[in-house]
């Protein structure tokens, strides 16, 4: 890529600086409590598996049913560790985290070498899933099954406290974004565009699709690991759902949903969203559920490419800007 | 030994059922309904409410299957009609996700109105002998249905004009369509149909145990890996495979445990996705 002065290279990370900085005033108006703090910093986890996520399915097609499990291999993992076998939890967390881009990049290698298109891929990744929660049911002597398991690792640390674990999950998505903005500019980013469009036609320009594939889901699925680990650590305590599929994967995908798959922000916009309409429906909890289940059909009806996506380039046209919302089309691809 | 392999079979006869229905919708439109179990259970929740208000039994269970018959139907003409618009892979992923979105929908009404609801239809009267080992009275009734449906299957999908139609959409669409069938008329007559079938299964396992409000997101994941194991589009590969999988599932759940035997369900789901993608029957 020509870059005859730094703008550019501004304009790429700007969106991750913008988005990084209007989140960090968040504890302006939530940080006297302690709830408020634990349900936004819940949300950043939310959005760094999103992201992740986006990485593995809206880089490179690949339908992980399995976002929770792998995150839950880095948090049961990470926990597992430190508070069973002893060992400090910064190293836990780093082996959980590799632990589960094992697992990831051992799925795509999987699902790439007996060429799985997206629902065969989906449904060995929901295998992969259920079995895992089962996993963690039955061998309750590791896991806790169904009581849960109690955390102390961590916990004398900044993730024990109330306001700063914000900031920390807030460092680890603007990491997150950066990679993701990073990998998209580089060569691994056109590959990936090249392969998400027409594999066929990328392998035959020589994209070694396999690699890239591989490649998208190891990464994907590190970044997952260390978010549950992160997660395990600063909640001090996780059970048999707090990694199920039921409350990870559908909601990510609500997530994507409204933010648009293969997007920077979208992700992001999305987590944001759904932990503020989550919140709001907190006192009709039973509710919630059906009305998740409305707004996930609507969504995949109504906007293909996301509903963030969708606004933009309805805001564009209302204002007679249409090369401006054009430009933002391309620079999602 | 016996006893469990009987029950396995009569579970694995109802799991088949479920596959069937499954894989009927997938081979016609490529729609993975994600929302088959939950389905089932509104067929049950139904018939329980009116059971509640004083309906006979029989009526209460033909209005469930009715109903969910008519379910389906809907959701084929309302929320699919986009879905079949589309082409392969898009088609797929949109239909998954639309239908995993109606399976939320269902566990969340059930949930918020009828949280504590159970079917029950006990069939009364000591177990009989059979083979020379007590059977519960309510398996053989159910069982008995069941294999009752699965001949009817067999009769309608060789021997009528709709179950003919069917066959030659699931293998060919576009020659289905020179031949003057109109896929859009069977893929709605077949998504009822599978909506019906899961009905009589949740009827038939409310014949030996409850089946509850919450049942819905197990059944549909036996029914996808029933139907995954048995080839998806292919319908007596997956009552082969339901068999198949009823017993193994009660074998390895009365010796070893339930959770390993649901992981070795989702195993024998991912193995054969990687080893015989086209399934059980089919060569290929």
């Amino acid at each position: 890529m020509p870059e005859s002065n730094t703008s550019p290279t501004l304009r790429a990370f700007s969106p991750i600086l913008i988005t990084l900085a209007l989140l960090a005033l968040v504890p302006i108006w939530s940080g006297d409590s302690r709830s408020m703090m634990t349900v936004v910093t819940t949300g950043l986890a939310f959005a760094t598996y999103a992201v992740a996520f986006n990485l593995i399915f809206g880089s490179t097609g690949q339908l992980f049913l399995c976002v929770g499990a792998l995150a839950g291999i880095g948090g049961f993992g990470s926990a597992i560790l430190s508070e069973r076998a002893g060992l400090p939890f910064l190293l836990t967390m780093f082996l959980a985290a590799m632990l589960a881009g094992f697992f990831g990049a051992a799925l795509s290698w999987v699902a790439v070498r007996r060429s799985l298109d997206t629902i065969f891929t989906g449904i060995v990744t929901l295998a992969f899933a259920l079995s895992f929660e089962n996993f963690v049911l039955g061998r309750s002597d590791l896991t806790g099954g169904e009581n849960g398991m109690q955390i102390t690792a961590g916990s004398e640390t900044v993730l024990g406290r109330q306001v700063e674990p914000y900031y920390v999950f807030l460092a680890l998505l603007g990491v997150y974004l950066v990679i993701y903005r990073v990998i998209e500019r580089s060569h691994i980013g056109w590959a990936f565009r090249a392969l998400r469009d027409d594999d066929v036609a990328a392998s035959l320009a020589g994209v070694d699709v396999a690699r890239y594939r591989i490649l998208a889901g190891w990464i994907g699925s590190t970044m997952l690991g260390l978010s549950g680990a992160m997660f395990a650590h600063y909640r001090g305590f996780i059970g048999e759902t707090t990694f199920g599929f039921g409350s990870i994967d559908v909601r990510v995908l609500v997530m994507l949903a409204f933010g648009g798959i293969g997007s920077l922000i979208g992700p992001v916009l999305g987590a944001t969203v759904f932990t503020i309409v989550d919140e709001l429906l907190a006192d009709s909890a039973q509710v919630r559920e059906v009305i998740y289940g409305v707004v996930t059909v609507i969504l995949f009806l109504s906007f293909r490419q996301g509903a963030v996506p969708a606004i933009v380039d309805f805001v564009g046209r209302v204002l007679g800007r249409r090369p401006a919302a054009k430009a933002a089309a391309r620079d999602r691809e | 030994m016996e006893a469990v392999l009987i029950d396995g079979f009569v579970l694995g006869l109802q799991f088949g059922i479920l596959g069937v229905g499954l894989t009927l919708v997938y081979g016609l439109g490529g729609v993975v309904n994600l929302a088959h179990g939950q389905m089932a259970v509104v067929a049950a929740i139904v018939a329980a409410r009116l059971i509640d208000r004083g309906a006979s039994t029989a009526v209460a269970v033909g209005a469930g299957i009715i109903a969910v018959a008519l379910l389906g139907v809907i959701i084929d003409r309302t929320l699919m009609q986009p879905v079949y618009r589309e082409q392969s892979d898009h088609r797929v992923l949109l239909g998954l996700l639309l239908m995993l979105g109606v399976g939320f929908i269902i566990d969340g009404v059930l949930e918020w109105r009828y949280p504590i609801e159970a079917l029950n239809l006990r069939v009364a009267g000591g177990p009989v002998e059979v083979f020379g080992v007590k059977v519960r009275r309510g398996s053989i009734v159910a069982s008995s249905i069941i294999g009752g449906v699965g001949l009817l299957l067999v009769v309608f999908f060789r021997y009528t004009t709709l179950g003919r139609a069917t066959r030659s959409v699931i293998q060919d669409e576009e020659g289905a369509r020179l031949c003057g069938i109109n896929p859009s008329t069977v893929r709605t007559a077949i998504f009822g149909l599978s909506g019906a079938l899961a009905g009589i299964v949740a009827m038939t396992q409310a014949m030996t145990s409850p089946v509850v409000s919450t049942a819905g997101v197990g059944l549909t994941v036996f029914a996808l890996i029933v139907a995954v194991v048995g080839g998806l589009g292919s319908t007596s590969g997956a009552f082969l495979a339901g068999i198949l999988l009823g017993l193994v599932n009660t074998v390895s759940a009365t010796y070893i445990g339930t959770f390993v035997s649901s992981i070795i369900l989702l195993m024998a789901a991912a193995v054969t996705i990687l080893l015989r993608p086209q399934g059980l029957l089919s060569r290929a």
